[in-house]
């Protein structure tokens, strides 16, 4: 039999992609639908007699009137604003820092890439250790010898959560500085020169030339942070396992907490699936903005 | 150009494959083994361990132990050991058990009923308590392997100093390190008054619940089911941690500690009270890394002036998995492990107080642990933690309301149990 040169192409095209597609299917597609299938369950581990029955949406109204979740909910919005607000900040003075020609940038733009390459629950064990209210350096910093003044800084809700945001900044503002550096880049000298001819100052072409060039790498450095951020559970994890007093509980932390720790499959999957949600409805609204902004460059 | 590049990539691709298929086609045929999988936590005096480890391999050379170590916190490993669990792994043949997952692991078809292999003759041997916490609807799931129950560990030598005898109330403990820590204080030394762990997780609810039981309350009653802690007793017990103990006595630090962190402190000598289990007998004796040897007392926890006494009980036990392919062979481990002379080892290595009830008439454990003789009436008096398939999550409510009100002293602890009285109610409806 022969086939036309079309369709020959297709099914090799088709045998080509099938690896990849098989591959998302089974560990991208088949995970969301099963979690979104799970949510929609009565499935506790411990009470295998009652399990698996149909409950519609009951899992997702008592998340809703979940006091729990709810803060939980909070906290993962305001950790979220918050360090990747700083994150954007902190990687855009890196990333001019590092652009500028200086001898030894070389070894600079290498170890700011450091505390990103560590991993991050080794990156959280060591901040434990920092924040510790006896052995921390922290308080050698601030107190010195004087011991009695030593702040148990993770016991206090307000502290420890500003923790998890310093010991996340602080890991993740190299990762925007990355991908706002390749955005700085792209700028040809050759605007900042004409610039200079005309008589800006250096906040000036910052302010015209630097900034609306470098708006679409904001942008995306400013999703990718935001959807990571929103996934938070490891730095949670290791630095304080959500407490004291739940002050530090995120979504995730949360969720995991209902799945792995009290069995209940299914309301977890409902945390899971509300994280899934927000994530992908962020991601979209980044996608539009970004694409508008890349077009209006284009003209 | 381009085809050499790719050429290049791909070489340093493939490469590592063919060292390991190289690698793998030199590896030699060996003796058949079992393999035997044991999933357990890590160990506070891995010595014990170790040795018990090598006996069994004498033993049994046919048997490859292949060991996972999980996390030192109960919350944590119990987490791993039931993510295993649920998915049904082939990794697991025997894991040990807290003293509370037994009904959680017997109900959700984890373990398996031992029956068969512990007939009731054998569980006659040891402490009724331990049997009957690893009971569940008329089966046994798990064998005792020891029991813990808390304690109080206090500096002999600074309460002898300022004449006191150890505190029979709450009370009387906080007068007393307050009085010790302004005379230390007073020849330059600071000290605080106790430690304990208050960190949220799984200790923090054994921890209030003896301050809780030792004022006359409870948290859930085992035989009717009613949730105590709105009542008066729990909410004064609880009132007084966060009043006169955290922030007071203790470092606010405590807020973040478990067993570890807390007992540092206590063999640094720098505290001078200390609730643990009985394991910290033997850490607060080692030479090397501590420093109040011989200057550690030991008595039964305090109470409330109206209360008596009352311990956590707490405790591992060893279990088999209803996936495992070699249950006979794991039996032979498990039995090894509970047996007379491991527990025997453990007793004196470790300070852990056997299961067995013969063990305690054992002069070399006596003399290693003088304390057993009057701890065995503690462990057959020590309560149980309430006793629910769904425990996990009956305890991370307890754990957020106790970790919420003891960290804020400005909260209404009134208010907050009866949300969590609610929250109780709730997930206690769902097994009914």
């Amino acid at each position: 039999m022969r086939l036309s040169l079309n369709l020959k192409e297709k099914i090799f095209a088709t045998i080509l992609i099938m690896p990849c597609l098989i591959f998302v299917i089974v560990f991208a597609f088949y995970p969301i639908f099963f979690s979104f299938w799970l949510s929609l369950h009565r499935v506790i581990i411990g009470l295998p007699s009652i399990n698996n029955v149909f409950v519609g949406i009951d899992n997702y109204l008592s998340l809703f009137q979940d006091k729990v979740a709810l803060h939980a909910m909070l906290n993962t919005l305001i950790f979220v604003s918050i360090s990747t607000f700083f994150e954007i900040l902190f990687g855009l003075v890196i990333a001019i820092v590092i652009h500028k020609k200086f001898k030894g940038r070389g070894i600079i733009r290498a170890s700011v890439l450091v505390p990103w390459a560590i991993p991050t629950v080794v990156s959280s064990q060591m901040w434990r250790f920092i924040f510790n209210d006896k052995y921390g350096v922290l308080n050698f910093i601030i107190y010195g010898t004087d011991i009695a003044k030593y702040k148990a800084w993770l016991a206090e809700p307000f502290y420890a959560f500003v923790a998890i945001i310093v010991a996340d900044v602080w890991k993740t503002s190299s990762f925007a500085a990355l991908l706002i550096l390749a955005g700085l880049q792209n700028i040809p000298e050759e605007l900042y020169d004409a610039a200079k001819i005309d008589g800006a100052n250096a906040w000036q072409r910052f302010r015209k030339i630097t900034l609306p060039l470098i708006k679409p790498s904001l942008l995306i450095a400013l999703l990718f942070r935001s959807m990571d951020a929103f996934r938070v559970f490891d730095l949670v994890f290791v630095m304080t396992q959500g407490g004291p007093a739940d002050a530090t509980n995120v979504l995730q932390f949360y969720g995991y907490k209902k799945i792995f720790g009290e069995g209940f499959m299914g309301y977890g999957s409902t945390i899971s699936v509300l994280v899934f949600i927000i994530s992908f409805v962020i991601a979209l609204i980044y996608i539009k903005t970004i694409r508008i902004k890349l077009f209006q460059n284009d003209k | 150009m381009d085809k050499i590049k790719i050429k290049k990539i791909l070489i340093i691709f493939l490469l590592p494959f063919f060292i390991f298929l190289f690698l793998g086609c030199q590896k030699k045929e060996q003796p058949k083994k079992i393999k035997l999988y044991f999933v357990t936590w890590k160990p506070n005096i891995p010595e014990v361990w170790d040795e018990i480890y090598r006996i069994f391999k004498e033993r049994e050379p046919n048997i490859e132990l292949i060991k996972e170590i999980g996390p030192h916190s109960s919350t944590a490993f119990h987490d791993m050991l039931t993510q295993k669990l649920k998915n049904r792994s082939k990794d697991v043949d025997v894991f040990l058990m807290d003293v509370v997952w037994v009904a959680e692991f017997a109900s959700a078809g984890w373990a398996m009923p031992l029956d068969d292999f512990f007939p009731s003759s054998e569980q006659k041997k040891f402490l009724e308590g331990s049997i009957l916490a690893n009971t569940y609807k008329g089966k046994i799931y798990g064998i005792p392997l020891f029991i813990d129950s808390g304690m109080l560990f206090y500096r002999k030598d600074l309460l002898e100093k300022y004449g006191f005898l150890p505190p029979k109330t709450w009370q009387d403990m906080v007068s007393q390190a307050e009085v010790i820590i302004k005379g230390e204080k007073k020849e330059g030394k600071e000290i605080y008054g106790f430690s304990g762990q208050f960190k949220q997780y799984e200790g923090l609810v054994c921890n209030m619940m003896e301050y809780i039981l030792s004022n006359g309350g409870y948290i859930i009653e085992p035989q009717t089911g009613k949730i105590g802690i709105t009542d008066t007793p729990a909410i004064e017990a609880v009132s007084f941690v966060r009043d006169s103990i955290i922030g007071k006595i203790a470092p606010k630090g405590v807020l973040t500690y478990e067993e570890p962190e807390s007992l540092d402190l206590f063999i640094q000598g720098k505290v001078i009270f200390h609730r643990n289990w009985p394991y910290a007998w033997k850490v607060s004796n080692e030479p090397f890394s501590s420093r109040i040897v011989g200057k550690v007392g030991i008595s039964k926890l305090p109470h409330f002036p109206m209360g008596k006494s009352y311990s956590t009980l707490g405790g591992w036990q060893v279990g088999i998995s209803s996936f495992s392919k070699n249950k006979k062979v794991a039996w032979k481990f498990v039995k090894f492990l509970t047996s007379e002379e491991v527990q025997k080892l453990i007793a004196i290595k470790a300070s852990k107080a056997p299961t067995r009830t013969a063990l305690y008439n054992d002069p070399d454990i006596l003399k290693v642990n003088p304390q057993f003789t009057w701890m065995k009436e503690v462990f057959i008096t020590a309560y149980p933690r309430p006793r629910s398939p769904l425990y996990p999550a009956i305890s991370n409510i307890l754990q957020r309301y106790f970790s919420k009100v003891i960290s804020n002293p400005n909260l209404d602890v009134k208010k907050e149990a009866e949300t969590t009285f609610k929250e109780l109610q709730k997930i206690l409806s769902l097994n009914k």
